[in-house]
């Protein structure tokens, strides 16, 4: 029954697979550049290049969790998405109040503009896929 | 950089993406000839790529050097990523997986060109 109900809880598959492309997609891109930047000009703006890393790494996280079958790996799938979302929100808004706050560009700058504001709209339909990927109880029921 | 080969990169990544949207409305999975078309892809990045390596060591290089490097690296792991997540989605989503990776590579690769003329 566990192995059925773990099954189920699969959110990496169908359009969820099309999301772990996109996630695994930001994590390469964010996490080479903000891994260049930190290697070789770290003391320009950490706090813009530290973020850029948190932010890679979360989406890598992300990719996996989705990509992962099991509870555990949604509820962590959820917290990334959430994570993300908050954070695209924040550093969107203090890009744009206290633009001095972030000398440079992080991918969540003006709520990812510079990557097209994928980076706002990847962590709602995330978030959207992991509640209709729930599992329903019927679905439950039959699993085991 | 050589323009001519990120216009072939633009045109054979759109061709691949407008198939596999096509082969993604009609509810089929990616065929061979979609992953063909990714390696096609794939082959003129690593040659735009050793190019684009090959004139930054002459003194030819971009201001923005971490952003180039970031975007070619990226750029080069896209079909790659692509072909194995389609190839492994054996329904329409496998499809539109490839379609949206070929849709990326042409932004990343006019990105490149931005960043390298500066």
């Amino acid at each position: 029954m566990a192995e059925a109900s773990r099954r189920s809880w699969r959110a990496g598959t169908g359009p969820g697979r099309v999301l772990v492309g996109v996630y695994a997609f930001f994590a390469l891109a964010a996490g080479a550049r903000a891994g260049w930047q930190i290697a070789t000009r770290l003391s320009e703006a950490p706090v813009a290049y530290l973020l850029s890393a948190v932010a890679a790494t979360v989406y890598l996280v992300a990719a996996v969790a989705l990509a992962r079958p099991g509870r555990r790996a949604r509820t962590l799938a959820l917290a990334c998405c959430t994570f993300e979302l908050i954070g695209v929100l924040t550093v969107g808004t203090v890009s744009l109040a206290l633009p001095e706050a972030l000398p440079r560009a992080t991918v969540w700058s003006t709520y990812g503009i510079g990557y097209g504001f994928v980076p706002l709209v990847l962590p709602v339909l995330g978030l959207l896929w992991l509640r209709r990927a729930r599992p329903t109880p019927r679905a439950a029921t039959s699993a085991g | 950089m050589v323009d001519g080969l990120a216009t072939a990169i633009i045109v054979t990544s759109l061709l691949v993406a407008a198939v596999s949207g096509v082969m993604a409305l009609r509810g089929h999975p990616p065929r061979v000839g979609q992953l063909a078309g990714l390696v096609v892809v794939e082959l003129v990045l690593l040659a735009q790529a050793v190019t684009a390596t090959g004139r930054m060591f002459t003194g030819d290089r971009p201001d923005q050097l971490a952003t180039f490097v970031g975007y070619l690296l990226t750029a080069l792991l896209i079909p790659p990523l692509a072909a194995l997540l389609g190839w492994s989605e054996r329904t329409r989503w496998g499809s539109v997986i490839v379609a949206v990776a070929c849709l990326v590579v042409p932004v990343m690769v006019v990105r490149l060109q931005q960043v390298w003329h500066g």
